[in-house]
């Protein structure tokens, strides 16, 4: 399948690309590594006349320790001493994105504004053609749930649940200024609206708290295959005990079962209790506020059921210090 | 042909040698020249129009639009005058373009050839046809009812209903075995379709000459049965059209049929007299499929208080989707190749493959052998668990020997199961862990049995199945000539390395052509897993005719007679006196001299007569089988459902291993696809299109969920292979998921009758399960849901 044409621009800053923006409006998008988009644009799914790459744009790289770049690729990040020595717990969870060669390609940046997912857009012209298309493509109804009004798409990123409770912030640049989300607060709306990004607007960079060096952090995937797939459900946490190992803070979040990312924090239930305490009230918290849609590979039940049996792992596996965690299955 | 005594090497890459494929660094090093890869001068894109509904009639089809477009430059559609063809002669069936109906979602309805792939593009969209909906057969039990006429999918069968094929055979009296039996076991098992997934699309470029001569470049398996339809198709006698196969990325069956876009690319030539060329998008490869046939099974097995089995009834329900393909072997195949490895008692089976509105089912690796050997190896167990024996002991107590006859008339030879057996229970610790691992960890075993290739061929004429030709001249290099495809499988190398063997050279001495319809003499195809046995034997016998000729060159340069020769190194040998020897390029020159080039040739006409008498008793027949035991070792999460194989003993008696290496892969590479089959692998559909038609979501495992493999290779030394070789590349593929199946029983107490078995079909039995066992423990009746499992 050939791409759609479009016109690519390569501007060599924030402003230049905001205005490349700007004067292309609703026919341009920007790109990261493209591995998300290029998918998207192969199967004419939203694509645009204008690419505005952001590679050569030298603001938007970068590791310290508490700020990471927009345009910083995975894997340099997963390898990166900053990222291993103060973040452990974001090297390992972007070692579960995609695969090895898509992380060589695909940007921190772009992992955060993946296009939501769904078995009736991620499908080619003539599939639509053939299966009629739905409202997040060209049609207006929805195909998973029979109305027109909401878009059940997948959030399916990686990297937002456990930045978000790590306290992350997003740095964003529009033509009208800068300003700063935090990750937890910048998914919004359906699986069209998504987040709070202005149509102009792009992902500077990704700020980091210093006090969240302190969290024991993890994160885990559920999928088919141990790589290459998106999630169908993944479960973050980050928690931080004091010296008798009594939780201070506890933050958890859910990917790919709703059409955002859910954070939910849990500190004011679950001060001063032991892990082993809180871990089925949390897991039945987050599980029960999970909701999958029949839009991707397993079953709605099961997806949602895995999120209390991924999270009381992944609490077991932080209360012991572990963060090991590749291995979906045993 | 054999190998000499033992301890003698001939050929540093002779037979018995770990080589690595001869076109293995060409294809790493991305120098390997696919079709794709191929640009002619003035060269078109061809796109194919394809229907996006699963059955209709075609009210009209206007292409003047598209037509008319600056770039265009040509469109043929369907007519009932073309000849249809199918790589079986009796079931013909396949159009090259829709003519007046469309029968599955990807249908081909229109060809269109143009400069750029954007204008062929926008060509298509420029079509306009017109459709009437005809009722939709999706089911294979809807397609047994008798229907409307018109609405067959196959209007030439005899049949009332839409079954394309059914297959009755009975030996002996199984409900009579049944009804004495002292233990039963029976299931109903659902197989869903699975697919090839190679890794190069389908690619053609055709090109119709100045010369009047057609020529066809294809990523196919099969150039002799191409070679043949084309010839049919475009109404051209065979020798004015040549078939050339470049290096093919991988085909396990999916390429094993003349296709629709081979005819349509060299009818788009024909017209524009360009060369064209037809590229598939990954889309196009599922919707064209040719895959593992969705199946639904019910078998019954019987056995005595012994163990020992008594019947074996089989009933295989097949949904083929719109075409005939390979479908009337693969209706023979579901049963009959459950004729060994063990002796059966009794066996009845009736086989039943329909016509439905979806892409065509074919040939795949295991090819017909795969969901009945799952259904059968998965009862055995259960029978063993009722007889109270080891799972290993129950199949050792069945076992066919050598040199007999199955009860439907299969000429058994050499037999190795016995060692397999014996070998994969040894090496895997089996007595102590069967039953034995906590719970979450279980370990199977399973056995298989496949043909070495057909003995009977497809067409009925006398042309050998297989022919060689081998050339030297001057500068000593061995050109060998066969029509075999490599397609990954390792067939150049196998040719090159029986050469090798013979002539006593290292192989890069040895180039293969195996390609061209023009140079290189007919080899039926790959597939049925016929290429080592036959090819191997043809090329061995066109060398040992070289042999023999240099034996007596050496002989007039030595003075020694020729009988005490052979060829050693590079060197032909005088052995009662070893020093008595002559470098092989002053034997080759003495043998061209005042007579030019050295020729020969080999055959493989046909194996020997065999087989019952009874109708369809040639199907399965084969010059040899090969036989295998797997034991598989996994771990199965009990809270998530994840299957986790852990480790898998893998024996199979493939004669001889001519190269160990490419042994091993085969078998690596049968485990992996099995594996997909048993744990992930779904052609799906949502209401008649493909659901899941690219790599994302028709989950192939990754390296990742592979298990640690070890290979045990068991020599039965076939009497009549070459070397004592037969096949390696399909019977391996079938114990992996049984086996593993087995284990997952022992792990977690539940048996499956369906596949895939993904996490959330494992949870769910486990639950059902711990959900009974609660029940049961207090005192509550079970519901008649349950008590199926
Ligand atoms: C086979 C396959 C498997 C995958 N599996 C996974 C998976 O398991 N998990 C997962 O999370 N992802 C997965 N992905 C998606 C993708 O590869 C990753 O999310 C990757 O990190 C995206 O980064 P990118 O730079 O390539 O994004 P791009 O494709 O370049 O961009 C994605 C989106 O973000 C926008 N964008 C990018 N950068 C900026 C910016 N700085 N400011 C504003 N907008 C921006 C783009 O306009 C686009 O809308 C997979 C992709 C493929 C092809
Ligand atoms: S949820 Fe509905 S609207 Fe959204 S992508 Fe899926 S089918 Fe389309």
């Amino acid at each position: 399948m050939i791409l759609s044409p479009f016109q690519l621009h390569r501007p060599d800053s924030i402003e230049a690309a905001l205005a490349l923006a700007a004067e292309h409006a609703a026919d341009a998008d920007f790109i990261g590594g493209g591995t998300d988009l290029m998918q998207n644009y192969k199967n004419r799914l939203n694509a645009k006349g204008n690419l505005i790459a952001l590679n050569e744009v030298a603001e938007l790289r970068g590791v310290s320790a508490t700020r990471i770049g927009a345009m910083e690729r995975l894997s340099g990040l997963a390898d990166h001493p900053i990222v291993r020595r103060d973040w452990p717990g974001l090297a390992e969870a972007i070692t579960h994105v995609a695969s090895p060669l898509i992380r060589n390609q695909g940007t921190i940046g772009g992992n955060l504004l993946v296009e939501t997912r769904c078995y009736f857009f991620n499908q080619t012209p003539f599939w639509r053609e053939t299966k009629g298309s739905c409202m997040k493509a060209e049609s207006d109804e929805c195909l998973v749930i029979p109305q027109k009004e909401i878009c059940y798409a997948a959030y399916s990123g990686d990297l937002a649940p456990l930045l978000g409770c790590l306290g992350a912030v997003l740095e964003l640049a529009s033509p009208t200024g800068r300003r700063e989300v935090p990750v937890s607060e910048f998914y919004q709306g359906d699986g069209i609206t998504k987040n709070v990004l202005g149509e102009n607007e792009l992902v500077v960079g990704i700020v980091l708290p210093d006090g969240a060096r302190a969290l024991r952090a993890g994160y885990r995937k559920l999928r088919l295959r141990d790589t290459i797939d998106y999630p169908e459900m993944g479960v973050a946490a980050a928690v931080k005990l004091d010296d008798s190992s009594r939780i201070t803070e506890l933050r958890a979040a859910t990917t790919a079962v709703d059409v955002v990312p859910q954070f939910a924090d849990y500190t004011g239930t679950c001060a001063g209790r032991t892990i082993a305490d809180v871990l089925d009230e949390v897991a039945d918290d987050l599980q029960a506020n999970a909701q999958p849609k029949k839009n991707t590979a397993l079953p709605v039940g099961y997806r949602k059921k895995m999120v209390g049996v991924f999270l009381r792992r992944l609490l077991r596996d932080l209360a012991d210090g572990k963060s090991e965690g590749r291995i979906s299955a045993a | 042909m054999s190998a000499p005594e033992s301890g003698v090497v001939r050929s540093p890459q002779g037979v018995g040698q770990r080589v690595p494929l001869i076109d293995g660094a060409s294809k790493v090093t991305g120098s390997a020249v696919y079709t794709d890869d191929l640009k002619m001068p003035g060269m078109l894109v061809g796109k194919i129009l394809r229907s996006p509904l699963p059955h209709a009639k075609i009210v009209s089809i206007d292409t003047s639009r598209a037509e008319a477009m600056p770039g265009v430059k040509a469109i043929v559609t369907g007519s009932g005058d073309m000849a249809k063809f199918g790589v079986l002669p009796i079931s013909k069936d396949e159009v090259a373009l829709a003519v007046d109906r469309v029968k599955y979602v990807g249908d081909c309805v229109a060809g269109v050839a143009a400069d750029t792939e954007e204008i062929a593009m926008a060509a298509m969209a420029a079509i306009d046809v017109r459709y009437e909906p005809l009722r939709v057969f999706d089911k294979a039990e809807d397609s047994l009812e008798d229907i409307d006429p018109g609405l067959k999918i196959n209007p030439d069968t005899r049949h009332a209903s839409n079954l394309h094929k059914e297959v009755n055979q009975n030996f002996g009296d199984v409900d009579a075995a049944i009804a004495a039996a002292a233990h039963v076991a029976s299931g109903k098992f659902r197989f869903v379709g699975v697919t090839h997934a190679f890794t190069e699309p389908h690619c053609v470029i055709a090109h119709f000459e100045p010369t009047g001569r057609l020529t066809i470049w294809s990523a196919t398996q099969v150039p002799h049965y191409l070679h043949r339809d084309l010839s049919a198709v475009m109404e051209m006698p065979m020798h004015k059209v040549r078939v050339v196969r470049p290096m093919v990325g991988g085909a396990f069956g999916g390429k094993s049929d003349p296709f629709p876009h081979e005819m349509i690319a060299s009818l788009l030539s024909r017209k524009t007299g360009r060369p064209v060329k037809i590229l598939f998008d990954r889309e196009e490869v599922f919707l064209t499929n040719h895959g593992r046939h969705p199946t639904k099974t019910s078998v019954t097995v019987a056995c005595d208080e012994n163990g020992k089995l008594t019947g074996l009834d089989l009933d295989a329900l097949i949904d083929g989707g719109a075409w005939g393909s390979f479908g009337v072997v693969t209706t023979y195949y579901n049963g009959v190749l459950s004729a060994g490895p063990y002796d059966l008692g009794n066996f009845r089976y009736r086989g039943r493959r329909v016509y439905t509105n979806k892409a065509p089912c074919g040939a795949m690796r295991g090819h017909g052998a795969v969901n009945s050997r799952f259904a059968f190896e998965v009862l055995v167990d259960e029978l063993a668990e009722k007889c109270g024996l080891d799972p290993a002991e129950i199949r050792r107590r069945n076992l066919l020997t050598s040199n007999t006859t199955t009860l439907n008339g299969f000429r058994i030879t050499s037999n190795g199961t016995a060692e397999c057996i014996r070998r994969v229970v040894e090496a895997s610790d089996w007595d102590k862990k069967r039953g034995r691992l906590p719970y979450g960890e279980g370990i199977g075993i399973a056995c298989g049995f496949y043909i070495s290739g057909s003995a009977l061929r497809i067409n009925w004429n006398k042309v050998p199945q297989s022919t060689a030709h081998l050339k030297i001249d001057m500068d000593g290099g061995v050109t060998v000539h066969c029509l075999a495809a490599e397609i990954g499988q390792g067939s150049d190398t196998m040719l090159a390395q029986c050469v090798a063997e013979v002539l006593g050279l290292p192989i890069d001495w040895v180039r293969v052509c195996a390609r061209d319809t023009d140079t290189d003499p007919i080899d039926l195809g790959s597939y049925s897993s016929r290429v080592t046995f036959m090819a191997g034997l043809a090329a061995s016998r066109a060398a040992e005719v070289i042999r023999q000729k240099l034996c007596q060159a050496a002989s007039r340069l030595t003075g020694r007679p020729a009988e005490g020769f052979d060829t050693r190194q590079c060197e032909v040998v005088f052995l009662p006196e070893p020093e008595v020897r002559v470098h092989y390029l002053d034997a080759v020159l003495e043998a061209i001299a005042g007579k030019g080039a050295l020729i020969a040739k080999g055959c493989y006409h046909d194996a020997p007569k065999m087989g019952g008498d009874h109708k369809g008793a040639a199907a399965g027949l084969s010059p040899t089988y090969s036989f295998q035991a797997y034991v598989t070792q996994t771990k199965v999460d009990p809270e998530t459902g994840f299957i986790k194989p852990m480790k898998v003993w893998a024996a199979h008696d493939c004669g001889k291993a001519l190269n160990p290496l490419a042994v091993e892969m085969q078998i690596e590479g049968c485990l992996h696809m099995g594996l997909g089959q048993a744990m992930m692998e779904s052609f799906g559909y949502n209401r008649m299109t493909v659901s899941n038609p690219n790599l994302l979501d028709y989950k192939i495992p990754s390296a990742l969920e592979m298990p640690d493999v070890e290979v045990h290779i068991v020599e039965s030394n076939d009497p009549e292979g070459p070397f004592g070789a037969k096949e390696a590349g399909e019977g391996p593929l079938l114990p992996i998921l049984p086996s593993l199946a087995n284990a997952v029983t022992d792990a977690v107490g539940v048996r499956f009758y369906e596949l895939p078995m993904t996490p959330d079909r494992v949870l769910n039995a486990i639950e059902k399960k711990e959900r009974a066992a609660a029940r049961t423990a207090s005192g509550k009746k079970r519901t008649p849901e349950e008590s199926v499992r």
